[in-house]
């Protein structure tokens, strides 16, 4: 059985059918990357899992239970940690702190939360210093960070991860990565990216999303492969990875 | 000199309250968006209530005890029925909202007690105590710890527990706090019931001072919301020092300038500050709103 899966999700905003019909799985230990350009239904997709958004039609299975229609806060509780688009630190809190409302779905005593938010910059050196620093104050990289940092601290089964890339430096965005490959030992990941290159680099599975609708999925090699869907949706990347 | 001090004393009495009233202001704001503009009916109802208990011949500390427990009652009340079932849409239904209940508080107040001031006797028989050449009056003196004691809570409240952080990140995003599985309803419950208290003590602790009126709570209110903008609007520090300084200014513009006069040069500073420095003492932290 798949950790998640979900089955003909229809979302609709007013008038618009940001997603029609959108089925996926994400089986235990993976690392699944969503693709697709701007506006495809990626985010909604996400927003739908942890309850920001609510579903029109469809059912969206956690573990063998319907998630669908439960409130963003009951939702991470079960264990579903989402790191949004944009990052979302809170500006007026400082690092640590926002690290350490990451745990606000367990119940767990403050002194307990303060370790943890502490062992946590062991995976994140970068941002140790920055601990007691407002989060307005930090660059993009440090915000993707301290987000990622934050969502961790869920403990979740699934962490599902908004465009960890965007707007960040090349070399900001290859260290993402490679903390998103050593998060991957332990917690299964559903990751958006429109940089499908890096996105695709740590997946086990991907899917391309177009205009609310799954046009594409498979083995990352399959999806490099598919030349004319490579070139299509992939970008450019696809034949200098070849 | 001597007057000086004396003033100054008094106007930090009476600016205390301003300060407490400003504080509720500014955290409902944060929590919310929105401005309440029945903070100052708080007060007034908080006084009432207190009025009815001393009448009834409960001691002196029940009676708060029961005021302030009304008023947390007040706030749960307030958020369901004023915030609660508004809080999808625009700041403006709510701000309307907020006016409505301040009238329905006032005009039931006048419903059942009827038009004419009470007099709330001081929590201490004795009056004051003459310090060189300052008289202490006994009930500023317990606004004025009252205060202090209630800033200090405030500041360990807020930066030093983890509640007081959540509080903090409900106001600054709310969707990303409840993402984070922060029961916002919870926080914004929390908020209400805090300003409400608060109110409450402001409206508890003046009423000896001034008289127990319907008209308490807009007056009060008014120059608490002065005080919000003169410390810069939406500030924990600002609400204080712009409800101290208030009480101040209008202190001493009563003894030097004019006493019927004496409510205007609140607004004559507020006015001031409106067209030269808008963003107020503290100015707005604009990047808490990026």
């Amino acid at each position: 059985m798949p950790l998640l899966e979900i089955r003909n999700l229809v979302v609709r905003y007013g008038e618009i059918e940001a997603l029609r019909g959108v089925t996926i799985a994400v089986e235990q230990g993976q690392v699944v990357t969503l693709l697709g350009a701007n506006g495809a239904g990626k985010s909604t997709t996400l927003r739908a899992i942890s309850g920001l958004a609510k579903p029109t039609s469809g059912d969206i299975m956690f573990d063998g239970h319907s998630i669908a229609g439960l409130g963003p806060e009951a939702i991470v509780r079960l264990g579903i940690s989402h790191v949004p688009e944009g990052r979302r630190v809170f500006p007026g809190l400082t690092v640590k702190e926002n690290i350490m409302l990451g745990a606000s779905n367990r119940k767990v005593s403050a002194s307990q939360i303060s370790r943890e938010a502490d062992a946590m910059f062991d995976l994140f050196p970068d941002i140790r210093s920055f601990s007691n620093v407002l989060g307005w104050t930090l660059s993009g990289g440090q915000l993707q960070m301290v987000a990622v940092a934050r969502g961790l601290m869920a403990k979740p089964r699934l962490l599902l991860l908004d465009e960890p890339s965007l707007g960040l430096a090349p070399v900001i965005v290859q260290a993402v990565f490679r903390i998103i490959s050593q998060i991957r030992k332990d917690t299964t990941v559903l990751l958006v990216e429109q940089n499908a290159r890096m996105g695709l680099s740590v997946a086990d599975h991907g899917f391309v999303l177009e205009t609310g609708r799954i046009v594409l999925g498979g083995k990352p090699d399959e999806l490099w492969g598919n030349e004319a869907i490579a070139a299509a949706y992939l970008g450019g990347h696809a034949k200098t990875h070849a | 000199m001597d007057l000086v001090l004396q003033l100054l004393f008094t106007g930090i009495g009476i600016g205390a309250v301003y300060a407490l009233v400003a504080l509720g202001f500014v955290l409902i704001f944060r929590a919310t968006n929105v401005v309440n503009f029945a903070q100052g009916e708080f007060s007034m109802v908080a006084a009432y209530l207190m009025v009815v208990c001393v009448e009834l011949g409960l001691p002196y500390w029940l009676s708060f005890v029961i005021a302030l427990a009304g008023m947390a009652l007040l706030g749960v009340i307030f958020n369901l029925g004023v915030y609660y079932p508004l809080r999808h849409r625009t700041y403006l239904p709510v701000i309307i909202a907020t006016i409505g209940a301040s009238i329905l508080l006032s005009n039931s107040v006048l419903a059942i007690y009827g038009p004419q001031p009470q007099v709330l006797q001081g929590w201490f028989d004795t009056p004051g105590i003459q310090l060189g050449p300052v008289y202490l009056d006994s009930q500023y003196l317990l606004i004025i710890g009252v205060t202090i004691f209630l800033v200090l809570f405030n500041f360990w409240f807020f930066e030093k527990t983890l509640l007081g952080k959540k509080l903090q990140a409900t106001s600054q995003d709310k969707e990303m706090a409840s993402l984070l599985g922060i029961s916002v309803s919870t926080m914004i419950m929390i908020t209400f019931i805090y300003s409400a208290v608060l109110g409450g003590l402001a409206g508890i602790l003046v009423a000896p001072v001034l008289f127990v009126s319907i008209q308490m709570g807009s007056t009060i209110a008014l120059k608490a919301f002065a005080a919000t903008i003169i410390g810069g609007f939406g500030d924990v520090a600002g609400a204080i020092v712009g409800g101290l300084a208030l009480g101040v200014i209008e202190t001493f513009g009563a003894a030097y300038i004019s006493v019927p006069y004496k409510d205007g040069f609140a607004f004559l500073v507020l006015i001031a500050f409106l067209v030269f420095r808008p963003q107020g003492i503290f100015g707005e932290r604009v990047a808490e709103k990026a």
